[in-house]
């Protein structure tokens, strides 16, 4: 009596394994080349994503921090009417100043701002032009926004200035100011009259980016109450978080927390996705330009694995013939052939992404310095830091193992097919 | 010998093992669309950046007043407070040869009113006449029409138009400060709303008839701030700017004359940048690649180690060996140049003809200012795609020298007896 199948199938899984190990080693040199290239793609691959993944950490930083934060709450209407009518009621301010202080949020939050933003016209004698107004509160601002830091002649607002405007470079050009001018911004206010208000140049900043130094004028939040007729109350209130992935989950906590004001028309919790759709397509550019070129490169890989798996195959088909004839089945042969592809796959993969972050933090957890090659540019409306920090998270990483593995086991599904289909007859005749 | 049979032998050899050279050759094939795609791809979102910035708005070459930039006050008139011959003037620019078009401008600053709502605004002085054959913003409108000159009409953007609640035949009051230093307003109908796609300038810019601009702000009809001028090709424009620089000069006139390089030279550095980013990539694509020729040639002599001995032992020389290896590497590279151009061409045709779309996958973004629209769209770039083809052969020539070295150091004697 043969024994029962249930006690012998262990044994047939290790004896699988076995065998596909000793064909590894069976062709040292071919084995090697193979994992070579899938070695050099996989820290082809961690260095692409550590190097892209920190570029996009840094734009959408830099973005966030010039506008409202990685999540923002905001009158529905104020996004595309940006009126002084649909600023935030002070009980909504209340209630989403409380939820960003909530236990849940508060641990993810760097830094917070209340600010509000109108368009106007600044005019001097020499000339008029549309301007970007926001009113803040000094020292918070200065703690959310990088453009305090930015600033190349006077200084920032402090918190006890009135009248005071910190403004753009290509403003204080166009509109032929210099430190300590005065001029005119008119903007309609809260009971849809047109004001004016007189402003003194107490700073001058230069972000680099067009688009912001052209337009932005920095004020105090209690002049503009004043102006316009809006006392402390704010437009937009925002947090910038600890990182970016974190934004989606803080925003659906927030939305929760101001459900009522939410229902109501009230308010709208925004992400940095829906609020600045530009940077988040800069992002999606980027990574697609990566994703295609690893797609590439693994292609051909791929190719390779083929190959390798599919030739160790035809150089065994008297071994995959004896084998069926003791028995194995097809199912068994075909399992060799992809327990020796995946294993290629997955040890050379493994060995190519720990390289890869060793080499990205060994020679580059500094900074990866691009300045050689480029100046200071501006893509959808954010400075191109020329230093990248490097990122790698570990959702990343998961993400790149898995990549590999599916690579592994896609490129040996067909030698093992053939491994399978083979004819035992003919695999058994002699001189072939 | 008469004829030398190495490359013979080394091509046949690519029939042995038919599925393993197809294989290696799809790989290699693989790599050469994706070097000839992503440049081409590269090349095509640069020429839409430099179109846009030059096309969209902006001319390729712009005229000012030589203290126009970059303060743009609206007293700096080409050819001072006194104006210039603008009919003149644009007779002399449209001489050249290099000049597709031409279009005057005035630009003001001010605030525009429904009544509603109040929004700061641009206000740009064109001819209509004129302006749809230089710039494209204009070509398809949102609603409406193109303002007539004397009837005090005003397009707007449709950012703009949104903010204020205004649509076609809606009324505005627009304010300015003219140059008499007064406060001038007027009131104008809204004859049409235009879309560029760059947000900031379609919520703040509205468009005038020159005529219009000039009445309101008080400027005299001689008085305009810039020149805009087409050109054919982006890559004229620097030697266009040269000329018109020339002729106008030669008319005693102080005017600055810019071509888009000098106005946005960071988009040219980008160009550059992206120039150098294609050896980054023809490198590591092809290094990749090598792995795979390297491991089919190496099988490939593996089996053969019979044959070579055989053919040492009948007196051919170590370097016949390495010239078959090496000329059957070749001929891998050429079987692979062919599979991928079979395939890489007509994409490329097809994605620089009609290029698809690729707003499902993210929305426009802008560069250094300038818009850039999702696309698909690839640039034919010949010199690219040489480079990538030599790059392939190099690729299966440097990847055999290993395989052909072992081949020619088979010891004859063992290898024989041996099996």
């Amino acid at each position: 009596m043969p024994p029962p199948l249930a006690t012998r199938r262990p044994l047939h899984a290790r004896v699988l394994v076995l065998l596909a190990m000793r064909n590894l080693r069976r062709h040292v040199r071919r084995t090697v080349l193979t994992a070579s290239a899938m070695i050099v793609g996989g820290t082809l691959l961690i260095f692409t994503f550590a190097l892209g993944d920190g570029a996009h950490e840094q734009w959408i930083d830099s973005g966030v921090r010039l506008g409202e934060g990685h999540v923002t709450v905001e009158r529905p209407e104020f996004r595309v009417s940006r009126r002084i009518e649909d600023r935030l009621p002070a009980t909504v301010r209340r209630a989403a100043e409380a939820a960003f202080a909530s236990p849940e949020v508060a641990p993810h939050v760097v830094a917070t701002t209340a600010k509000l933003a109108v368009t106007g016209l600044a005019s001097s004698a020499a000339g008029s032009r549309p301007a970007r107004i926001v009113a803040v509160d000094p020292a918070a601002e200065a703690e959310f926004s990088p453009i305090d830091d930015q600033v190349i002649a006077g200084r920032y607002l402090a918190p006890d200035d009135r009248l005071a405007a910190y403004v753009g470079v290509e403003l204080v050009d166009s509109l032929d100011l210099r430190l300590g001018s005065r001029f005119v911004v008119q903007a309609q206010d809260a009971e849809r009259e047109i004001a004016g208000q007189l402003l003194r140049v107490v700073g001058i900043f230069q972000s680099g980016v067009p688009e912001v130094d052209q337009a932005f004028v920095h004020i105090p939040l209690d002049t503009a109450g004043e102006w316009l007729g809006s006392a402390g109350d704010v437009t937009n209130v925002g947090v910038v978080v600890d990182d970016s992935t974190a934004a989606a989950g803080v925003a659906a906590q927030v939305e929760r927390a101001l459900a009522g004001p939410v229902a109501r028309g009230d308010a709208r919790v925004m992400g940095w996705r829906d609020a600045n759709p530009a940077l988040a397509a800069a992002v999606a550019i980027d990574d697609f330009g990566n994703y295609l070129t690893q797609g590439f490169i693994f292609t051909i890989i791929a190719f390779g694995i083929v190959n390798t798996v599919l030739m160790s195959v035809l150089h065994r088909r008297r071994e995959f013939g004896v084998l069926r004839a003791l028995g194995l089945t097809p199912g068994q042969t075909g399992a060799i052939v992809l327990i020796e592809g995946l294993t290629l796959t997955a040890v050379s993969g493994f060995v190519g992404v720990g390289l890869g972050l060793a080499v990205t933090w060994h020679f580059f957890g500094g900074g990866f310095d691009f300045s050689a090659l480029m100046g200071e540019m501006t893509f959808s409306g954010v400075v191109v830091e020329p230093v990248i920090q490097p990122l790698m998270r570990p959702a990343r990483i998961a993400q790149v193992l898995l990549f590999i593995l599916f690579i592994g086991a896609a490129a040996s599904v067909y030698p093992a097919l053939r491994a399978a289909r083979l004819d035992v007859t003919e695999a058994m005749k002699f001189d072939r | 010998m008469r004829e030398r049979p190495w490359p013979r032998i080394g091509w046949r050899n690519l029939a042995r093992n038919r599925r393993r050279t197809v294989l290696t050759a799809l790989g290699l094939a693989v790599g050469f669309f994706a070097v000839v795609f992503m440049i081409g791809w590269m090349r095509g979102i640069m020429a839409e950046l430099v179109e846009n910035a030059t096309s969209l708005v902006s001319g390729q070459i712009e005229i000012h007043h030589a203290e126009y930039r970059p303060d743009r006050s609206l007293y700096d008139t080409l050819g001072g407070r006194e104006g210039v011959d603008v009919e003149a003037l644009l007779r002399t620019i449209d001489a050249d040869e290099a000049v597709t078009a031409a279009a005057p401008r005035v630009y003001a600053g001010g605030l525009v009113s429904s009544g509603e709502a109040t929004s700061a605004g641009l206000f740009m002085g064109i001819d209509p006449g004129r302006e749809p054959a230089l710039t494209r913003f204009l070509d398809e409108l949102v609603a409406g029409r193109l303002p007539e000159p004397g009837r005090f009409e005003v397009l707007v953007g449709d950012e703009m138009a949104r903010q204020l609640a205004v649509g076609v035949g809606d009324e505005l009051v627009l304010v300015g400060s003219a140059a008499d230093g007064s406060m001038a307003n007027d009131l104008f109908t809204v004859a049409g709303v235009f879309r560029t796609g760059l947000v900031e300038f379609d919520a703040r810019t509205a468009v005038l008839a020159v005529g219009d601009l000039q009445a309101l702000i008080y400027l005299d009809p001689d008085r305009i701030h810039e020149i805009a001028v087409a050109t054919a090709d982006p890559a004229e424009a620097d030697a266009a700017a040269a000329r018109l620089a020339a002729a106008i000069e030669a008319e005693g006139r102080e005017i600055d004359v810019a071509s888009w390089t000098v106005l946005n030279p960071v988009l040219v550095d980008y160009v550059g940048l992206a120039e150098s980013m294609y050896w980054v990539f023809i490198v590591i694509i092809f290094a990749v690649a090598s792995f795979g020729v390297a491991n089919t040639m190496l099988m490939a002599t593996f089996e053969r180690r019979r044959e070579f001995a055989v053919m040492l032992a009948l007196g051919a020389t170590p370097r016949a060996i390495v010239g078959t290896v090496l000329s059957e590497a070749l001929a891998i590279g050429l079987l692979s140049l062919a599979i991928g151009s079979a395939f890489t061409f007509p994409l490329m045709i097809w994605w620089a003809v009609a290029p698809p779309g690729l707003e499902w996958l993210f929305g426009s973004v802008t560069l250094q200012g300038a818009l850039l629209e999702p696309s698909l769209r690839v640039g034919y770039d010949p010199a690219g795609w040489t480079w990538s083809g030599i790059g392939l052969l190099l690729t299966a020539f440097f990847a055999a020298l290993y395989p052909a070295a072992k081949a020619a150091r088979v010891p004859p004697a063992d290898t024989l007896s041996g099996l």
